[in-house]
Formats: structure tokens, sequence, C-alpha cells
């Protein structure tokens, strides 16, 4: 008697292990990608082209992310760089990307402008996600999803492309001001660093 | 009785084919680098705070884990690159100069790992080692971040410390050899090299 449950117990441990987890099923689609030009932000030199979008509907926050991103203090910027060139590479570090205020007052920010030039513009950089986690959401998968989606230094070859998010602190529940993003890029034969600046 | 036991003996099987099944589609998959090596001789770069690297992630509110993904990058970079590379040594410290025409620097970005419930659940972690390849005059040639993940069971109170660094060794081997691979299709490198 004593085994027959043992055996009943057993099978129903077996059974329960097939069935997955109901947070197993949750998955987290991908941020369709568009090639770099078509977004309304965008800009390009060298023949390398960037273009960005806000993702600051709280909707497409949940859809993408499963949770509100916003409210939480940042807005997540997706980013698609894409090399057009025929025979240069470029190198992107995202440690070296910087954000601040555009303020109409200072000189308007040049497309494409050297890094020596000086642009009036308060650059912060962007430290990464390692501590903003903890205050978007204590879900793991959610935090994974997040370091998953976002975007990291890589060399563009002649004809490749990159994209991800960039997660750049805002003001909590207070409309933001215009956010001007300075993405240097080196040309990797030349040693020759680009700003792509651009305002959204 | 006899049918007792069969079916006692049976589930017991069915157990251990499970276990088995679990374990192999847990080992994480790997891509080998090209048969050619870059003529390239290279210094890689493992300082002390490298092999170090510890990342803690969770809260009180979760459960609190360190990673310690320094260590066994240490032991696994070296035999992976020396695949690539047609002359690796291995330094603490960035070289100033010497017989070296390649710099390379590992660094960790980040480490995530899922949590759950059950201890016999498969969790999931995922391991973000970026690179910086410097030629000799110290400009860089390369970057690239290597994302790469494991999965394995999240383990009991008893098996979960076990667990864990299986799932961290598994999850750095694999970026380990994805690193050769990047390094070895990378058409940057593969132009220096000639």
């Amino acid at each position: 008697m004593l085994r027959s449950d043992l055996v009943r117990i057993l099978r129903t441990l077996v059974a329960l292990s097939l069935v997955p987890p109901v947070y197993a099923a949750s998955t987290f689609p991908d941020y369709p990608v568009s090639p770099a030009s078509d977004y309304s932000v965008s800009t390009q030199t060298a023949g390398l082209t960037i273009g960005l979008v806000a993702v600051e509907d709280l909707k497409e926050q949940k859809t993408y992310f499963h949770t509100e991103v916003a409210p939480k203090g940042f807005v997540p910027v997706f980013v698609v760089i894409q090399n057009g060139s025929k025979g240069d590479s470029f190198l992107f570090d995202k440690t070296k990307v910087t954000y601040g205020p555009a303020d109409s007052s200072v000189s308007t920010p040049k497309e494409g402008s050297k890094a020596g030039e000086s642009l009036a513009v308060a650059a912060v950089p962007l430290v990464g996600l390692f501590f903003a986690l903890k205050l978007i959401s204590n879900a793991s998968e959610v935090q994974q999803n997040f370091l998953q989606k976002e975007m990291q230094s890589t060399t563009l070859s002649p004809g490749a492309s990159a994209h991800g998010f960039l997660y750049i602190p805002v003001p909590k529940n207070a409309p933001r001001q215009k956010i001007h993003l300075r993405v240097p890029i080196t040309r990797a034969s030349a040693d020759e660093t680009f700003v792509l600046d651009l305002v959204f | 009785m006899f049918q007792t036991r069969s079916s006692f003996l049976a589930g017991l099987l069915f157990c251990a084919l499970l276990l088995s099944v679990g374990f192999v589609t847990a080992r994480a998959q790997t891509a080998s680098p090209p048969d050619t090596k870059l003529a390239l001789r290279a210094a890689l770069v493992v300082t002390p705070e490298f092999c170090a690297t510890k990342i803690t992630k969770g809260s009180w509110a979760t459960i609190k884990e360190t990673f310690e993904v320094g260590k066994i990058a240490c032991v696994e970079l070296e035999p992976a690159l020396e695949r690539v590379f047609s002359s690796l040594t291995h330094v603490t410290a960035t070289p100033s100069s010497g017989d070296v025409q390649v710099v390379l620097m590992p660094r960790f970005v980040d480490v995530a790992a899922t949590t759950t419930m059950s201890a016999f659940s498969n969790r999931e972690m995922d391991v973000f080692l970026e690179w910086t390849v410097k030629d000799m005059s110290g400009k860089t040639v390369w970057i690239e971040t290597v994302q790469r993940s494991a999965k394995h069971h999240m383990g009991n109170l008893f098996t979960h410390k076990k667990n864990l660094k299986l799932i961290v060794e598994d999850s750095v081997k694999d970026a380990a050899e994805q690193s050769a691979s990047k390094m070895s299709s990378s058409p940057e490198l593969r132009k220096l090299s000639h």
C-alpha cells in the first residue's frame, strides 16, 4: 500500500516536471528593425547612417519589455546603425555615447561633426544598465530581456549593421525635454572619430 | 506486488531518461572557429582584476547570487584563442613593447540570469563579454561584444551552488569559443594578418 502511494507520488512529480511553468511561457518579442534612413530621426556621414526611435508609448513598452519603463525614469531608444561604405570599417563603442538636453539657445548640433569640435551640450555618459535594472524591475526575466535587447559595442564591417536599445534616464512623471544624443564612431583604418548627433 | 515493483522501476527509469535529456539539451551550443589561423602574434591581457570579476545579481526580495565569471574566463580564454592566432602569449598587463602585433583586452559587460521557482526547471544565464583589440601603436582595430548563454537546473538548497557553478562555466566557455570564432572571421583582423 505504502509502495503504491510512493509510485503515485513519483508519477505525479514526473508529470509536473513535464509541465512548463507559467513564466516560461512568457516571451519577449523583438522590436521591428527598419533601415536606418527610414527613421524620422536619422543622420548620415562617411557612408554611415544612424537612425533612432524613442519607444515612449507605454503599451509598446509593455509589449517589448513587459513593464512600463517611463514611470521608472527611463526612455528606451531603439538605434540602428548601417555601414554603407564599400571599404571602411567603423567602431561603435557604447561607453563613449553621451546624452544631454538639446538646448536651442546653444549652438545647433552639427551633423557628422568632428569629435574635436566642441558642442555646448551637457554630455553625460550612458553608464549602462547595471544599476538601472534594479530600478526598472525585480523580475529576473524582465532584467534579462533588457540586457539582451541593449545595444552593445561592435565593429561595423562594410555593409554590416547593428541595432539595439539605449536606455536614457528622463525625469519621472514629467514631460521630458528634447534629448541630444552624441554617438562617436571611429573609422578603424584611420583612427579618425566622427560624432553623429541626433536630437529627439 | 510484481506489478507495483515494475511500475516503480519504470518510473525511476523514466526519471533517469528525463534527467539525461535535460543535461544534454542544457549543454551550450558552440561554434568552432575556422581552420585557418590569423598570422598575427597576439597578447591576451588578463589582469588580476579581470580574473577576479564577480557580478552579483538579485536582491533581498528575490535570490541574491554571485557569478564568478572572471575565474572561469581566465582558464577558458587562452586555449580557445590559441586556435585563432599563430602565436598567443598570456600577459597580466598591457604590453608597452615587445614582439606582439595585436593586444586582446577582454571585459565583462554584465551577466543576466533568470530564476525559477522549481529546482528542476531550467534557468538561463547570459554573459556579455566585450573585446577591444589594439595594434601596437595603441589604435583600436576591432571591438566586439560576445553574448552567449547556457541553461541548467536552478537546483535546490543542496544543489544550487553546484548548479550555479555549472551554468557560469558553460556560459563563459561558450563565450570563449564564440570570441574565438568572431575574431577568426573578422575581416578587420584578417586584413591585419596579411
